[in-house]
């Protein structure tokens, strides 16, 4: 077992996973780490068990063999400052509670009135405070996106996994919302974790992108993005750094589809 | 226009359709007098008497006692368990098999040993209410629980709610919309069930003066017993749906369909 | 979606996957989970149904027993599991159980029939001719809801207490399902079938025959399995009530004559009955209709 001499939020030992029946392990011998206030994106060619694996990194579904280290620890549920924004807002944000009250969610051990205060603050943090009183299927994708990024942060996690958070929405929100998370994780200090398909997406928002092959899913290779924050989406998109990164990610996971 | 127009048409049509089979009953009745068929007049002063007069505390309002008690105990319990089998994998193998085989025995006989055990009393008639009603309610809680989004499942449990408070605050909202299905069937079962309770066995109820009004070849009374139950039975489900449209209203909105 | 749900898996369900995780971590198995993998193996298909079978019905057996034990209710109203078995066997091969359920059966099947061929007409007609659906509606609206046993009462001052009485009743409660499902059944055919056999020279009538029916069977067969059930209900409830010959009668004779193992082995008997009747619906259904959508399915 790895203990926490390294500082590391989330360690990712060699882990297995295969579903029963299934004749391809969908994870093999995965590792990867995660430091203190790290933005880390995975991507991989589509159906290669990002999904799986963010699972794991959840504490949500356990690996068949290696393990997952939550601040040095094996856990069997997700620990109280681990939160998840999930892709598909339809199917996580909760169609019987208002705005307000899914923000509120994970707050029920709190006094009504700090909790009143906090929901309202995270909803000032995502620019929602008008939309409180409302029910999530009356507002946008992108609205409802941002709803569920301030139910994620009002519990004051250290650690955020984002599961592909900007697919289901258009560009231009899509360009919004990631601005909107990496102000929201550099004013928290986060640790943040994201699973895409979209390789400029990770580039442009993370500080490491780990590569995954096609199934079943290993880390090809790790790259590390030093651009500066804060990125902006024009003119970091037009840096030759950034250019030379997308460029690098790019042909590592084509080499994967090709394969 | 052209929608008023329609409406209007469609409304004579119903108001010709009803006055004409109306008419000849009347005309049959008064033609033929006898047991079978009695006059609409008789029907009507018959019916006002159970729902407004006398036989309002003797034949009706027991039974939609027993009824109402009857279909809350099931409606509860039977959502309770249901979620309860529904949320767990191993109790669904378990307990599968067993409701596979429990909900293809008619109802109905389990009145006779219910008469052996409880005796004619309300509580036997109770009993028999909540068995008839809590098997499409247990079934559609079970359905309800297995079907919940996974990811709402996910979500509660990365806000470290524990199995209890899983039910309670996502599995329960979550199954609302097939509960009420479940609901709406029971209803009806136990309308059923409340009558026949009071066919075999009862000295009240409505089940019980339709049933003595024959045997004075009252035949007034039998159908005005049969309208006050038809009329309890659209009432009761006009009020479910009322329920349901209230608890329910966010179901609308959030698959898309219009809300009022 | 469909990685994180594979069958036989956790499954996104929740409730068990802490429960093994925590007991594992609890017996520190660590890491390679060795009763998730026993647990996987025991929801196998095939081997888990058969072992949630015996298993729910056993734990069904031991709770029964202990009611008796307990004498929480007198034990003469409730004999043993085996004995109820056993009187089972014993009435049913060359018994009068046999010949009760055989009757019961008897007026069963035709009263069904009755009622497919009359709800069919009428789904149709509702169907197809809009007057009719809208004018009838608040009449079909209040009828619905008033359960037929209610009517027993009418049937027996207009019908007396023959075995048309008892078709009657059968065939009333059994058509409503029948008459809704051919209904939205016919109103749900593609219109380009129609106008399929217009250009094909079908006529108005002839498409009836060759287009409207065979597209609503599938409709009709749910609504007719959905019938059938009823149709059991109406048939045992009216030998009760007027002790025309079948279960019905054979239940109460057994309770009024303190018959009690007779009278559980009846019910068990009937559940049976009820459960082999809906399986032959759905097994006719699979062989006759192999377009509809319930073995599409599959």
């Amino acid at each position: 077992m790895i203990a926490e001499t390294d500082g590391a939020i989330l360690t990712v030992d060699n882990i297995s996973r295969s579903y029963p029946g299934a004749p391809v392990p969908i994870l093999d011998g995965l590792t990867f780490r995660q430091k203190r206030g790290e933005f880390v994106a995975i991507v991989g060619p589509s159906g290669c068990g990002k999904t799986t694996l963010l699972r794991c990194c959840a504490a949500l579904m356990q690996p068949d063999a290696g393990s997952v280290l939550h601040a040095g620890q094996i856990l069997s549920d997700p620990p109280p400052w681990l939160s998840i924004v999930f892709q598909d807002y339809n199917r996580s944000l909760f169609p019987w509670l208002s705005v307000k009250q899914n923000v509120g969610f994970g707050l029920a051990h709190v006094g009504k009135h700090e909790r009143d205060e906090r929901v309202a603050a995270a909803l000032r943090a995502v620019r929602l405070d008008h939309a409180a009183e409302l029910y999530p299927w009356q507002l946008s994708g992108g609205m409802q996106q941002r709803c569920a990024l301030a139910r994620s942060i009002v519990v004051r996690p250290k650690l955020l996994l984002l599961d592909e958070p900007f697919a289901s929405v258009d560009a231009q929100t899509r360009f919004d919302l990631q601005d909107l998370v990496m102000e929201i994780c550099r004013d928290m200090s986060l640790s943040t974790l994201l699973v895409t398909h979209d390789m400029e997406e990770a580039v442009f928002m993370a500080d490491k992108v780990v590569v995954l092959s096609t199934k079943p899913a290993r880390v090809v290779d790790e790259v590390a993005i030093n651009i500066p924050y804060p990125r902006d989406q024009l003119a970091t998109k037009e840096t030759p750094e950034f250019l030379r990164l997308r460029h690098q990610v790019y042909t590592l996971v084509r080499q994967q589809i090709r394969h | 226009m052209t929608n008023s127009v329609q409406r209007i048409r469609a409304l004579s049509l119903q108001i010709m359709l009803i006055a004409g089979l109306l008419a000849i009953w009347q005309w049959a009745a008064v033609t033929f007098p006898g047991p079978t068929l009695p006059p609409l007049l008789a029907v009507w002063r018959s019916y006002w008497r159970l729902v407004q007069g006398d036989l309002l505390h003797t034949a009706v309002l027991p039974s939609l006692y027993r009824l109402l008690i009857g279909f809350l105990i099931a409606a509860v319990g039977g959502a309770l368990i249901g979620l309860a089998i529904g949320c767990s994998r191993s109790l669904d193998a378990w307990s599968r098999p067993v409701l596979e085989y429990l909900r293809y025995i008619p109802a109905i006989a389990i009145l006779p040993p219910a008469l052996l055990i409880l005796g004619p009393t309300d509580t036997m008639r109770i009993f028999v209410i909540a068995f008839g009603c809590i098997f499409p309610v247990l079934l559609a809680a079970i359905d309800g629980a297995k079907r919940v989004e996974p990811t709402f499942l996910d979500t509660a449990r990365v806000n470290g709610l524990g199995a209890i408070a899983r039910i309670r605050r996502v599995v329960l909202f979550a199954a609302m919309p097939s509960l009420f299905a479940g609901l709406r069937i029971a209803l009806g079962l136990g309308l059923i069930m409340m009558v026949i309770s009071e066919l075999i066995a009862a000295d009240n109820g409505i089940g019980f003066f339709i049933l003595r009004s024959q045997r004075l070849f009252q035949s007034a009374g039998v159908y005005a017993g049969v309208l006050v139950i038809g009329t309890i039975g659209w009432l009761l489900t006009a009020g479910l749906l009322l329920v349901e449209r209230r608890v329910l209203h966010w179901h609308r909105g959030w698959r898309g369909l219009p809300v009022d | 979606m469909v990685a994180v749900t594979p069958p036989g898996s956790v499954r996104g369900s929740g409730a068990p996957a802490p429960l093994i995780a925590s007991f594992e971590a609890a017996a520190g198995l660590g890491r390679h989970h060795p009763g998730g993998a026993v647990l996987r193996v025991l929801n196998h298909k095939v081997a888990g149904k058969y072992a949630g079978a015996l298993g729910g019905f056993g734990v069904c057996i031991i709770c029964w027993e202990i009611v008796r034990g307990l004498q929480l209710i007198d034990p003469r109203d409730l004999p043993s599991v085996v004995a109820i078995v056993r009187t089972a066997i014993r009435e049913l091969i060359g018994g009068p159980l046999a010949l009760a359920v055989l009757t019961s059966l008897l007026a069963w099947a035709p009263g069904l029939l009755l009622a497919a061929v009359i709800g069919t007409v009428m789904g149709i007609a509702l169907a197809m001719l809009p007057n009719l659906d809208v004018a009838s509606r608040p009449i079909l609206e209040f009828l619905r809801p008033i359960p037929s046993v209610a009517l027993i009462p009418i049937a027996l001052l207009t019908l007396g207490v023959g075995i048309e009485m008892q078709l009657t009743m059968i065939a009333f409660a059994s058509v409503w399902p029948i008459v809704f499902s051919v209904k939205a059944g016919v109103e749900g055919i593609d219109p380009r079938f129609q106008e399929t056999g217009r250009i094909f020279g079908v006529t108005k009538g002839t498409g009836i025959i060759r287009i409207v029916i065979p597209s609503m069977l599938p409709s009709l067969a749910t609504g007719v399995r959905t019938a059938s059930a009823i149709a059991l209900v109406l048939t045992i409830t009216v030998e009760m009530l007027i002790g025309r010959p079948g279960i019905g009668r054979y239940l109460d004779e057994a309770r009024l004559n303190g018959l009690v193992t007779e009278m559980w082995a009846a019910i068990f008997v009937t559940g049976i009955v009820g459960y082999i009747v809906n399986g032959v619906m759905l097994a006719a259904e699979r062989h006759l209709l192999p377009w509809s959508a319930e073995n599409r399915d599959q």
